[in-house]
């Protein structure tokens, strides 16, 4: 396979993304379609900037506009150009940038949609071509749309939460606001079958993306759980017999599986305990019987395993065991190398680090490598004086009367 | 209404389990004609329609594979074509298929690819425009590219239990930062592969039309979840912090959590994010301790004394109804989400206000009846998306693909029938037995369930 290196520049080449607003699920869509060679440029507050700027974890964890480690995460690829799109000044910038963008991205909460300008019949005379995606925690209609949320909210109201966690303790919340990134992967998703069915009349449309819908999406499981049977499946009992659970072993936790269409024998001979061999547990009916018995067994056998070798030594005896890997082991993880998952960014003030890149590989593109995030305002001249034809004394006063 | 987004777009989707077969189903929602490449082998079928269920009023009947809920979820809008993948007719069918076809979708190992000559070098010499995702579990290079993987074992892998888990009691009895990883569950880095394979195929299509090239998307579920993890990573790289287990708790927004409200395993949730949210908190539920304390307007002392407020708060969700506390502390400004279980979920006025779940009127032959699915958390404004037909029946599209789509002769069709290439009944069938409501309520593997239905 040609298979070189993730960053598929052309795919998206001369496609225009304005990403408005600001956190994580309008930035996270920008970064995808940025990854794919789309050109992107945000548009931040004056003065403080997209607000995931302001939040931690820092770099060296010294607080600063530039220093942010989602923001740095999530704003690779693009540019930045600062303005007051409450403005009227703002707004007709705005117009300007509208006119020769191909898409918008924003998740501003419904009722500011007017004020911003960004209220899908507006941008329909602005831009007919435009496609206008909308990100929001429970849609721009509906007896939620003005609830206030976060990200544990979201989580909670989209059903996933009920099912994350220990049966007998409260539902836990999921990671690193997961279901921001999962409304801006769908976001990607969705503007790009909008961006698809433009090649065909060259018009746009207005995508609504749902932050608790993307996320309910997920229970194929528990859904036709009661859909079909009334039943209404729980978070998981932690008193199985062991497998396909987070288990203690030697520096870490592993995750047992039975499944991967091996004999029990194999599976009892990895973990080590003999007395694990006995035939009463092969069957699944003997695993819910002898459950709190295997789990001893097991717990014992693992006992005797550091992490890696017992996954390894799992993957080669076609099993498909886990283990819990934390930031660091995935920073040095050999496969996530090998398979040219991380990129050298040098920022010129977070300094220089390699960066997680794109979920998949493509083949036969270019690599073209990532650009840092952008510097607050970083463009601002190279879009209103370069592209828009403002002059340093208009600039000037957009500066002194806080529009950009 | 337009022509749909992927109308004319064919795609043979080969895949198995959950997260490639649910890009297919989102495929065949935006307008694609997705045929699933089926076998009427039992020992080879999609183990969705077999062993996950749930079949309707947990009673499989005889022609159970063809009932199963998540199945039905999974693999909606497709057409069904029965190939025997170990013969070499089969095989070649396939190809031909994929010849006149634009996207192809897999989830067997490489080895398994390779063997039968279906990877992507010898399926380009087929069809050289063609996209085709494969998907594997930890991607077809590097040292572990020959391991197996299922969902409940990756998920940890690729670091989510780094970054999840409970707080714990620290040496003075203070809740703090957990050491023991938990889990998101509900087979987490499959919907993640699965999107990241929508964005990838959607993109390759864009491509296609623009440069007349395909593309080839090797999508590992393990690299996919590292990509979720990115400012984890990040902040192992710039500052060598390996894991953060907050449980319910947040960095910046105190009081933050979960807390247990009336009836069974019901519970509220709650971020306060200001001082006016916080002093609107404290009106609402009228505690003394908590309006008396100036302290308590800094967050930080708020942070700090979590466990003394959480005490608090507990006391009081604890005799009221989530719906309620929702309703009340979101009416006065508040962030506040019911936890809602899959019941109330199809009960949610949010949900049901926007239409989120679709229903399927099953034909009566199934048995199925009309069920409501999880549709997608997006919407077109020029399009209606939606679950066009309920999932195939095994082979239902046999005489269409062969007869019609490859022209093969009436013969050669009956002869592929004859030879067992092609089938419509489930070869090796039986009947699974299934576990009682009552029995799995004491297992703990459901938390209720109810009987009238």
């Amino acid at each position: 396979m040609g298979c070189r290196k993730l960053v598929a520049s052309q795919m998206l080449e001369g496609v225009r993304v304005l990403e408005v607003g600001g956190g994580i699920s309008a930035p996270f869509c920008g970064k995808l379609l940025a990854d794919y060679g789309a050109e992107v440029i945000k548009i931040e507050t004056p003065s403080t900037g997209d607000v995931t700027r302001s939040t931690g974890p820092f770099v060296k964890d010294d607080p600063n506009l530039e220093t942010s480690i989602p923001f740095l995460y999530l704003n690779t690829n693009k540019s930045s150009l600062t303005l007051d799109i409450f403005s009227s000044m703002g707004k007709s910038i705005l117009s300007n940038l509208l006119r020769s963008s191909d898409i918008v991205v924003h998740n501003l909460a419904p009722a500011d949609l007017d004020s911003a300008g960004l209220a899908p019949e507006s941008l329909q005379v602005v831009n007919p071509g435009l496609i206008s995606t909308s990100i929001t925690p429970f849609g721009l209609s509906g007896s939620y749309k003005d609830y206030e949320a976060s990200d544990i909210i979201v989580y909670a109201l989209s059903g996933l939460m009920y099912h994350s966690g220990d049966s007998d303790r409260e539902p836990l919340r999921n990671v690193l606001n997961q279901s921001f990134y999962v409304g801006g992967i769908n976001a990607s998703v969705a503007t790009m079958a909008a961006l698809f069915q433009k090649l065909t009349d060259g018009q746009g449309q207005t995508v609504e993306v749902c932050l608790t819908e993307c996320l309910a999406s997920h229970l194929v499981q528990a859904v036709p759980y009661y859909e079909y049977m009334g039943a209404i499946k729980g978070r998981r009992p932690i008193r199985g017999s062991g497998f396909d659970e987070l288990m203690p072993a030697r520096d870490g936790y592993v995750v047992p599986s039975i499944q991967g269409s091996q004999p029990w024998s194999v599976i009892a001979g990895l973990i080590g305990s003999h007395e694990l061999q006995d035939e009463k547990f092969a069957t699944g009916a003997g695993r819910i019987e002898y459950g709190e018995q295997i789990k001893q067994l097991v717990i014992q056998g693992l006992s005797k395993w550091d992490r890696k070798p017992l996954f390894e030594a799992s993957g080669e005896k076609r099993l498909v065991f886990g283990m819990a890997q934390d930031a660091g082991d995935l920073y040095q993880c050999p496969q996530l190398q090998s398979r040219g998952f991380f990129e050298e960014v040098n920022h010129p003030v977070a300094g220089t680090a390699r960066y997680p890149g794109m979920g998949p590989r493509l083949s036969d593109y270019r690599f073209l490598g990532y650009t840092p995030a952008p510097l607050l305002g970083q463009h601002n001249n190279m879009f209103l004086k370069d592209e828009l034809g403002y002059t340093a004394e208009e600039i000037l006063d957009l500066y002194v009367s806080k529009i950009i | 209404m337009n022509r749909l987004p992927l109308e004319g777009v064919r795609v043979v989707d080969i895949s198995r389990v959950f997260a490639m077969p649910y890009c297919g189903a989102y495929l065949a929602d935006l307008g694609a004609e997705v045929i699933k490449i089926d076998t009427h082998y039992s020992a080879f079928v999609d183990t969705t329609r077999t062993l996950n269920g749930p079949y309707p009023n947990n009673e499989p009947t005889e022609d159970y594979w063809e009932t199963a809920g998540t199945f039905q979820t999974l693999n909606r809008g497709k057409r069904s074509l029965t190939l025997d993948l170990r013969s070499e007719k089969g095989l070649e069918t396939l190809k031909e298929l994929v010849a006149i076809s634009d996207i192809f979708l897999e989830n067997f190992t490489p080895r398994v690819m390779r063997r039968f000559g279906l990877d992507y070098p010898n399926l380009k010499q087929v069809k050289p425009d063609l996209i085709m995702v494969s998907n594997t579990g930890y991607g077809h290079s590097g040292p572990w590219s020959n391991f197996g993987a299922m969902a409940t074992a990756l998920e940890p892998t690729h670091g989510t239990g780094a970054f999840m888990g409970y707080l714990e009691p620290d040496d003075t009895g203070n809740l703090s930062e957990g050491f023991i990883p938990n889990k998101i569950a509900n087979s987490y880095t499959d919907f993640l592969a699965s999107w990241t394979g929508q964005l990838a195929v959607l993109t390759s299509l864009y491509n296609r039309h623009n440069t007349g090239q395909g593309m080839w998307i090797d999508l590992a579920m393990y690299q996919v979840g590292a990509s979720f993890m990115g400012e984890g990573i990040l902040d192992y790289a710039f500052n060598g912090r390996r894991t953060r287990r907050l449980g319910n708790r947040h960095e910046y927004y105190s009081p933050h959590g979960c807390y247990q409200c009336i009836g069974q395993d019901n519970w509220v949730v709650l971020a306060v994010r200001d001082d006016y949210e916080w002093t609107t908190l404290c009106k609402l539920i009228g505690e003394k301790e908590l309006i008396d304390n100036e302290q308590y307007h800094d967050p930080m002392v708020r942070y700090k004394f979590q466990d003394r407020i959480d005490e608090i708060i507990n006391a009081w969700t604890y005799s009221r109804s989530s719906n309620q506390i929702m309703i009340l502390l979101q009416e006065n400004g508040i962030p506040c989400g019911q936890v809602l279980n899959a019941k109330e979920m199809l009960a949610d006025n949010n949900f049901i206000d926007r239409g989120y779940f679709e229903s399927i009127e099953h034909p009566i032959s199934s048995g199925i009846g009309k069920r409501r699915y999880t549709s997608r958390g997006w919407s077109l404004s020029r399009n209606q998306i939606s679950i066009k037909t309920p999932a195939p029946s095994l082979g239902e599209a046999n005489e269409y693909v062969l007869g019609e789509l490859l022209a093969l002769p009436h013969e050669h069709v009956v002869a592929l029938e004859e030879q067992g290439a092609i089938g419509e009944t489930l070869e090796g069938a039986k009947i699974p037995e299934v576990i009682s409501l009552e029995r799995q309520s004491e297992l703990g593997w459901i938390v209720d369930y109810d009987e009238s239905r």
